[in-house]
C-alpha cells in the first residue's frame, strides 16, 4: 500500500476539522455577539436557543435558564430549572456577592447573606441589612432554613454542596460555585459570565472582563522587562495543617504572569490545598515573599506575631528581615468586584520598583516586630 | 465492484497500514499530552455528557485543544478496521489450514487472533459507554435523605457514614485524615431492601445503575466544620458489558498464548 493513499483520507479529515473550526468560530446567538457555548473553567454556558440556556455549575451539575413566563420543559428536574431573570437571591460567600455587585444586580436582587452585618465592607450590603430587604440566615455551618424560607428566594449561590437535598424539599435550585480544582486566571475573571444569564446581564460582564483584560495586559507590559523575579509563596501553616494557593489557581498563575516564580507552581489541585509542612519549609527556604492568608485579626501583625504563632516557619527566608510578608486587609474578601485593582497591587508587591508611589489598599505588609505600645502613645492614640 | 471491494479488503489488511497507524497514534498521542496538560477540565466533562453532546460543545468550541482527540478517533477507527481485516485474513487461513491439525494446536495458533478480536470488542465498549450511557450528576446526599432512580421504583437512601481514619504514626500531617469514606446506603425496590456500602473506590450496582462517589464531606476530624455528604454520580452504562467480554476474551487468548509458548519451550528442551 502506497503512503500517499494513506494520506489521502487524514489530509480529508484534517480539512473536516478546519471547516469546524471556522464554523465554530461562527457558533452564535442569534445577535451574533455571544457565543452558543462558553467554557469558564469547570463552569459552562450553552446557549440552546433564546427561550433556553443550559448552565454547569461547579458541581458539574447542569441547571436549565429559562424565561419567568415559560412552560417547564420536560424531562428536566423541576429543582434543576432557574427562571430568569432572577429576582431573589441567597448568596453564600463574599465572592458571589462580590459578583452580583460587579454585575449591577446586588441592590435589587440580595435577600439573603451568611454573614451578619457588622462584619461586611461593602456598603451596599450593609445598607440592604439595615433597610431589612437582605436578611441573615445563620452562618453556613448552621443555616436557619426557616429564615431563608421566609427570604423566598428564586436561587442560592453556595460553595457548599450539603444544602442542596434540603433546599430541593423547599423547591429552591442551588448553584455550587465552588470547583473541586482550584478557578484558574481565566475562569476567576470569566466567573461574571457565568453568572450574568441568570440575571440578564451579559453586557455588564463583558464589560467587567474586558476591565480585567486590560489590567493584565498592562501587568504583563509593565513587568516584561523586570529586573528581578521574586520568589513567591501563598499560604499559611495552622496548628495542624499547611494549607497554600497550587500553581494552576489564579494567584499561581498571577504571579507567572507577572514575570515572578511561584514556589508551588508544581502543585495542582483545589483551592487552598493541604501540603506537607516539610514542602512548605523547602519553599520557603528562598522565598523573597510571602502572602499569608491570616489578617491582623487572626494573628498576623508582624513577622515575628507570625513566628510566635508556629514556630516551625520562623526561618523561613519571608520571615526575615530582608523578606517580605503581606497579609490581606478586612475588606479583600469582599472586594472581588475590584478584581482588576486586586491583580494590580499584588503585581505591585511583586515589583514595587515598576510601581513607584503605589500605595497598597487590599494588602498589609508586616513589620518585623509588633510596634511597642508605650504608655504616652497609647494616651496618643485615645 | 467484487473486485473493489477485494481491493480495499487487502489494502484494510495491511501490515504496513498497521506500522503506519501506529506510528500516527504515537505522534497523535504526544500532541495530546501538550492539549491535555493544564486543559483537564476541557476533557472532564466527556465522562458524564457522553461523546456527541461533548463533541458539540467543548469539542467544538475549542477545537485547537480538541482536533487531536477527534484525529485520535479516527486513527482508532482505521486501526480497528485493519485490525479485523488483518486478523480475519489470517483466520481464513488458519481455519482452511487446520482441517489437517489438531484442534489443539489451532486453538493455541488462534490465541493472538482471539486477543485481537478481544481488543475490538474493548474498544467498541468504551465507545458504546461514551456514546450510550446515562448518567445523573452531582446527586448529593446528606445522612436521612434518599434519591430516586430514574425509570426505576428503586429508593437509594444515605443511612450512615463511617469512614476509617488514618491511624499511624509515621505521616504526622495525614493523621485524622479520612483513608477510606465508607457511606452506608439501603437499596429499596418494590419487594426488597438490602444494605450496602458504598466508597470511593467500591461502586455500588442497583437496578441496572452503578451508583460512585464522587467527593465527600469532611475529609478530615477537625479542621473546618463542614456538614456530612457524599456526592454521587449515578451511571446507566450499557458498555460495561462489553468491555468487561472483551477482557475476558483477551485472558483466555492470553492464555492459550502462554500454555503453547511453555510447551513450545518444553519441546525445544527435549530436542536439545
Amino acid at each position: 500500500m502506497k503512503m500517499s493513499t494513506l494520506f489521502l483520507p487524514l489530509t480529508a479529515i484534517l480539512l473536516i476539522l478546519g471547516l469546524c473550526a471556522c464554523d465554530g468560530n461562527r457558533s452564535a446567538t442569534d445577535d451574533g455577539t455571544r457565543p452558543a457555548f462558553l467554557q469558564i473553567g469547570e463552569f459552562a454556558v450553552n446557549r440552546l436557543s433564546a427561550e433556553r440556556i443550559d448552565v454547569r455549575d461547579g458541581a458539574g451539575r447542569t441547571l436549565v435558564l429559562i424565561p419567568r413566563d415559560a412552560p417547564m420543559p420536560t424531562g428536566v428536574d423541576p429543582n434543576r430549572v432557574v427562571r430568569i431573570p432572577v429576582e431573589r437571591v441567597v448568596a453564600y460567600g463574599y465572592f458571589e456577592v462580590a459578583t452580583l455587585l460587579a454585575l449591577g444586580v446586588l441592590d435589587e436582587t440580595l435577600v439573603g447573606v451568611t454573614t451578619p452585618q457588622d462584619r461586611w465592607y461593602i456598603p451596599e450590603v450593609r445598607r440592604g441589612m439595615e433597610e431589612g430587604r437582605i436578611a441573615f440566615i445563620g452562618d453556613a455551618s448552621a443555616i436557619d432554613f426557616e429564615r431563608l424560607k421566609l427570604q423566598q428566594p428564586e436561587l442560592v449561590l453556595t460553595w457548599d454542596p450539603s444544602i442542596i437535598p434540603l433546599l430541593n424539599t423547599l423547591n429552591i435550585p442551588v448553584v455550587v460555585t465552588t470547583t473541586p480544582q482550584a478557578m484558574c486566571l481565566g475562569a476567576r475573571m470569566s466567573f461574571v459570565k457565568f453568572l450574568a444569564p441568570f440575571f440578564h446581564r451579559e453586557q455588564e460582564a463583558e464589560a467587567f472582563f474586558n476591565r480585567i483584560d486590560d489590567t493584565l495586559r498592562d501587568i504583563r507590559a509593565r513587568t516584561a522587562a523586570a529586573p528581578q523575579q521574586p520568589k513567591v509563596m501563598w499560604g499559611d501553616v495552622y496548628e495542624k495543617r499547611v494549607m497554600v494557593e497550587p500553581g494552576n489557581s489564579w494567584v499561581g498563575e498571577l504571579v507567572g504572569l507577572a514575570q515572578s516564580n511561584y514556589q508551588f507552581r508544581d502543585i495542582f489541585g483545589a483551592s487552598c490545598i493541604e501540603i506537607s509542612v516539610e514542602r512548605f519549609l523547602y519553599s520557603g527556604q528562598d522565598a523573597d515573599i510571602l502572602f499569608t492568608y491570616r489578617d491582623r485579626k487572626s494573628g498576623a501583625t508582624s513577622k515575628e506575631a507570625l513566628g510566635r504563632l508556629n514556630a516551625l516557619i520562623k526561618d523561613i527566608a519571608p520571615l526575615k528581615p530582608e523578606g517580605r510578608v503581606y497579609a490581606p486587609l478586612p475588606h479583600y474578601h469582599q472586594s472581588g468586584d475590584k478584581l482588576d485593582e486586586i491583580l494590580f497591587e499584588i503585581s505591585a508587591i511583586l515589583h514595587p520598583e515598576l510601581y513607584p508611589g503605589y500605595r497598597l489598599r487590599y494588602f498589609d505588609e508586616l513589620p518585623d516586630t509588633d510596634p511597642v505600645i508605650t504608655k504616652d502613645s497609647a494616651y496618643d492614640h485615645f | 465492484m467484487k473486485t473493489l471491494i477485494i481491493h480495499c479488503w487487502h489494502a484494510m489488511a495491511s501490515i504496513r497500514l498497521t506500522i503506519i497507524l501506529c506510528i500516527l497514534l504515537t505522534l497523535n498521542a504526544a500532541w495530546g499530552y501538550f492539549c491535555l496538560h493544564g486543559n483537564a477540565s476541557l476533557y472532564m466533562p466527556m465522562n458524564d455528557m457522553g461523546l456527541i453532546p461533548w463533541a458539540k460543545t467543548y469539542g467544538r468550541s475549542s477545537l485547537l485543544l480538541t482536533a487531536w482527540f477527534f484525529l485520535l478517533l479516527f486513527l482508532l477507527a482505521l486501526l480497528v478496521c485493519n485490525t479485523f481485516t488483518c486478523t480475519t485474513d489470517r483466520v481464513y487461513r488458519l481455519l482452511r489450514a487446520g482441517k489437517t491439525t489438531s484442534p489443539m494446536c489451532l486453538a493455541f495458533k488462534l490465541a493472538p487472533h482471539l486477543m485481537h478480536y478481544a481488543l475490538i470488542i474493548i474498544l467498541a465498549g468504551y465507545l458504546c459507554s461514551y456514546l450510550f450511557s446515562q448518567v445523573l450528576t452531582g446527586q448529593t446526599l446528606v445522612p436521612g435523605t434518599h434519591l430516586s432512580l430514574p425509570g426505576a421504583k428503586g429508593q437509594v437512601t444515605f443511612t450512615s457514614f463511617a469512614p476509617e481514619y488514618y491511624q499511624g504514626q509515621r505521616l504526622d500531617f495525614f493523621t485524622d485524615h479520612i483513608l477510606t469514606p465508607r457511606a452506608h446506603l439501603l437499596l429499596s425496590s418494590e419487594n426488597s431492601t438490602r444494605e450496602a456500602i458504598l466508597t470511593a473506590t467500591r461502586p455500588v450496582r442497583f437496578q441496572g445503575y452503578t451508583l460512585h462517589m464522587i467527593d465527600f464531606a469532611p475529609k478530615s476530624l477537625g479542621g473546618m466544620n463542614m456538614p456530612t455528604r457524599i456526592d454521587l454520580h449515578i451511571r446507566k452504562d450499557p458498555g460495561v458489558f462489553l468491555y468487561l467480554s472483551g477482557m475476558a476474551l483477551f485472558s483466555i487468548g492470553l492464555l492459550f498464548y502462554v500454555c503453547e509458548w511453555i510447551l513450545l519451550k518444553e519441546v525445544n528442551k527435549q530436542s536439545v
